[in-house]
């Protein structure tokens, strides 16, 4: 049944998933009302969400909101689960190569906070293990390890390390004394050729030296036998060429998705529906197939409605671009109430929305995958995209969000925002989001609609 | 030229053995205590280096990557002086050979490095004298550690960092009662040595120095097997004939232990036999503000060892020296408390 585009309370969806049923919806095995994670996981966040009152968007949020059930499914019926920590969108490509593996990221309980509103208790558990609140909120992980109550202990965790943010590291540090054994890999600080130094390219464009690429290989192989281990069976090129394949198609999938939302007139899907289906490049929300099949879904929605001329944010809303994630999933719904959209995001893993090249070895691909994320290089670098990616998306401001306690905000934010504002004058901001902002919500909101003014004034 | 270095781990000997004057920045007198930017969370260490390395345009700074803080800084004097400024990849796992190739790979290239800032490169057998001088010295320095006092051990090991001098200290006058307590942690600049003081003039008596720069930090070329002596308990110096960048890996990997390293198990072992054989009986542990490495580190550090921590944060202001004196006589006095 046909609506028009607009976000709607969780209230409203009980009675829209009533019309929709009513309607002949049909949904995967893990579909259902939005209210019933709020009465059965303590998602209370959602109460105080708006969403996408599409079949698509459900299917999403549903697809999101079940990973831990549906990774204990997974286990029971005997698949390998891999813990993969921190770098964000490349150990998964290689683990769903292999059937009966799944991977995932434990690092994503930095959001159950913001999820259940606390209620979950993590982040005070967190500090019980020395790990207070001058830590970034992925703290909640180590505290999910020990209570066992949120997702299945992985029977493999591997771990990026190097060229890493130092809370993070120092949490996955203490998850290891926990009792939690993690196989740790060695990412190296990316940096440019030396004249002298064969160099190779990287996706995203830039580029770096063999040797470190070669350094991301080796440690990719020895990661690749420790899966193969786990599978029983062989990670061979073959394998990983079609994974490879595989997870393409969804960058693909997802790249036309954010051309097609961020590149309308005004926006056909919500801001915070985009960052939750950005968020399935990294590790597919621990179901490839599926993943893919949200996507297609969202795409074809979004298609469908900027035919038809339908938007869920109004024409003439300031375009921004938005740097990091946002701990707080509010603040995403609280930018378009407050006159804005999202028409472009580096939400710290551009590198997993870019291709993987398929016309090299495998591992060499992945390798130099791996090396193009925004995070173990300099800043500069990443600075240097969002300009080009403000240019291409046409915004009008950049939001950079600040993640508390997280070590890489503490100095990139002034970077970033001074190559922007010399290199394109755009206006920015620089803002704190905390797991649940409600208190800082006047000051979030006067700052933020200082911004989109600026940013409209100037057209 | 100068080239400043703020790692003990980025070896200060390939440094010297290139003609040029290796200065580990802790010693320098103008790495202070500025106040921090307004952006909450920037570690206090690093804005030092940053601030200093703007103030010092002339002279090399190399940075390292141990820290995230001050792999980010590196990108925030980005343009200030490029040409003399370094950043180190210090691998954090040593178990494998991609570890031990990336450091190698990034010596051959502070080598080259070196050139450009008219540096020669010195032959393998002179990078073997300047070694073998280098780890005479730490050897000598690691021999004096259970028998010196703290602050003019703190400072003669800092001078060693900055000139390669070697002056060891006299033996300290015996103080029974005194607490014997450890100081592990981050860096600790000639600006806040005065905590060795605080230390003992509140009774204690800091016995192991395992800041970063401190017993740490001195590494050498061993014998192999290892036998080690039964009045220093070190294994015998053994002389390099050659040495390569990749000896120089090798060798630092081997011994380095430091919070950084993943799993960090290594800090740990060496903790572990030096606290037990020197009665340790509690842990001051000094971190900079915004360092989360050492932080995570107090819960770990009680647990394995079974001894009070005392978190201590290097005080910024001099107004912040009585709440930190406080909390370190505190500390003392529940630590003699114990004994009683």
């Amino acid at each position: 049944m046909n609506a028009a585009p607009r976000k709607i309370t969780l209230g409203e969806w009980e009675q829209r998933y009533e019309q929709l049923h009513r309607a002949g919806l049909r949904e995967p095995s893990y579909g259902g009302r939005l209210g019933r994670h709020v009465l059965l996981d303590s998602d209370l966040r959602l109460r105080h969400l708006r969403f996408d009152n599409s079949p698509a968007a459900l299917r999403l949020w549903n697809f999101l909101l079940t990973e831990n059930q549906r990774l204990a499914q997974a286990r029971a019926q005997g698949e390998k689960l891999v813990g993969t920590m921190k770098d964000l969108g490349t150990v998964p490509v290689m683990a769903y190569s292999l059937p009966g593996v799944r991977a995932f990221y434990p690092d994503g309980a930095w959001w159950t906070p913001c999820l259940m509103e606390c209620s979950d208790g993590l982040l005070r558990q967190a500090e019980k293990l020395g790990l207070d609140a001058s830590f970034c909120p992925v703290r909640a992980m180590a505290a999910a390890f020990q209570n066992a109550e949120h997702f299945p202990r992985p029977d493999l965790l591997v771990c990026s390390t190097g060229a890493v943010c130092d809370d993070f590291s120092a949490i996955a540090q203490r998850l290891e004394k926990m009792g939690f054994p993690i196989e740790w890999w060695e990412m190296p600080r990316r940096r440019p050729p030396e004249p002298d130094e064969a160099g190779r390219v990287l996706p995203g464009g830039l580029s770096a030296p063999e040797v470190q690429v070669a350094c991301v290989r080796d440690e990719l192989e020895r990661v690749g036998r420790l899966l193969s281990a786990l599978a029983g069976r062989p990670l061979d090129a073959a394998a990983l060429t079609a994974g490879i394949r595989q997870a393409n198609k969804i960058r693909r999938t997802l790249a036309a998705l954010r051309r097609t939302v961020y590149g309308a007139p005004a926006a056909p899907l919500p801001a915070l529906e985009m960052l939750v289906a950005e968020m399935l490049a990294i590790h597919f929300c621990s179901d490839r197939e599926e993943a893919l099949r949200v996507l297609t879904g969202l795409l074809a929605k979004a298609l469908r409605r900027l035919e038809q001329r339908e938007y869920v944010v109004a024409e003439g809303a300031a375009r921004v671009f938005w740097v990091n994630p946002v701990a707080d999933l509010r603040v995403m719904n609280l930018l378009e109430d407050w006159g804005g959209r999202i028409c472009g995001s580096d939400y710290m893993f551009t590198h997993a929305l870019d291709l993987i090249p398929e016309d090299l070895p495998p591992l060499e691909a992945l390798a130099r995958t791996a090396l193009s994320d925004p995070m173990v290089g300099s800043t500069l670098d990443r600075a240097h995209r969002i300009v080009a990616e403000c240019r291409a998306c046409r915004a009008e401001a950049v939001v950079v969000s600040r993640i508390p306690g997280a070590s890489h905000c503490a100095w990139e934010g002034d970077i970033i925002r001074r190559v922007v504002r010399e290199e394109t004058g755009l206006p920015s901001i620089e803002l704190e989001v905390p797991p649940i902002s409600d208190p800082l919500l006047p000051t979030l909101g006067s700052r933020l609609q200082a911004l989109l003014e600026t940013a409209r004034s100037k057209r | 030229m100068q080239v400043f270095y703020t790692s003990p781990w980025v070896p200060p000997e390939l440094i010297k053995a290139h003609g040029l004057e290796p200065r580990g920045i802790w010693f320098a007198d103008d790495l202070g205590s500025e106040p921090l930017p307004i952006g909450a969370g920037v570690c206090a260490f690093a804005n030092s280096v940053v601030r200093f390395a703007e103030r010092h345009g002339d002279a090399a700074v190399v940075f390292s990557t141990h820290c995230d803080q001050l792999r980010r800084a590196f990108d925030a004097v980005a343009g200030i002086a490029s040409e003399r400024r370094f950043l180190f990849n210090l691998p954090a796992t040593w178990q494998s050979t991609a570890a031990r190739r990336l450091f190698t790979s990034e010596l051959e290239r502070l080598g080259r490095f070196l050139v450009k800032l008219e540096g020669r490169a010195p032959s393998a057998e002179a990078l073997a004298e300047t070694a073998n001088q280098y780890g005479r010295a730490r050897r000598r320095f690691l021999e004096a550690a259970p028998r010196v006092p703290a602050r003019a051990y703190a400072e003669a090991i800092a001078r060693f960092h900055w000139d390669g001098t070697t002056v060891l200290p006299a033996p300290r006058e015996s103080n029974k009662g005194a607490v014997p307590v450890a100081l592990v942690g981050g860096p600790l600049p000639r600006a806040q040595w005065h905590v060795l003081d605080v230390i003992e003039s509140a009774g204690g008596r800091v016995v192991l120095n395992a800041t970063e720069a401190g017993e740490r930090s001195l590494w050498y070329a061993a014998e192999v097997p290892p036998m080690p002596s039964a009045e220093t308990g070190l294994p015998p110096f053994r002389a390099l004939r050659t040495a390569t960048p990749e000896d120089l890996a090798r060798l630092c990997l081997d011994h380095c232990a430091d919070v950084f390293q993943r799993p960090n198990t290594r800090l740990y072992s060496w903790l572990q036999s030096r606290l037990t054989s020197r009665q340790v009986r509690g842990i001051v542990l000094w971190y900079h503000v915004g360092c989360d490495l050492w932080r995570a580190e107090a819960q770990p550090l009680r647990e394995a060892f079974g001894l009070p921590v005392l978190l201590l944060e290097a005080n910024q202001t001099a107004s912040e020296l009585p709440r930190q004196s406080g909390r370190i006589e505190a500390f003392l006095e529940s630590l003699r408390g114990q004994s009683a």
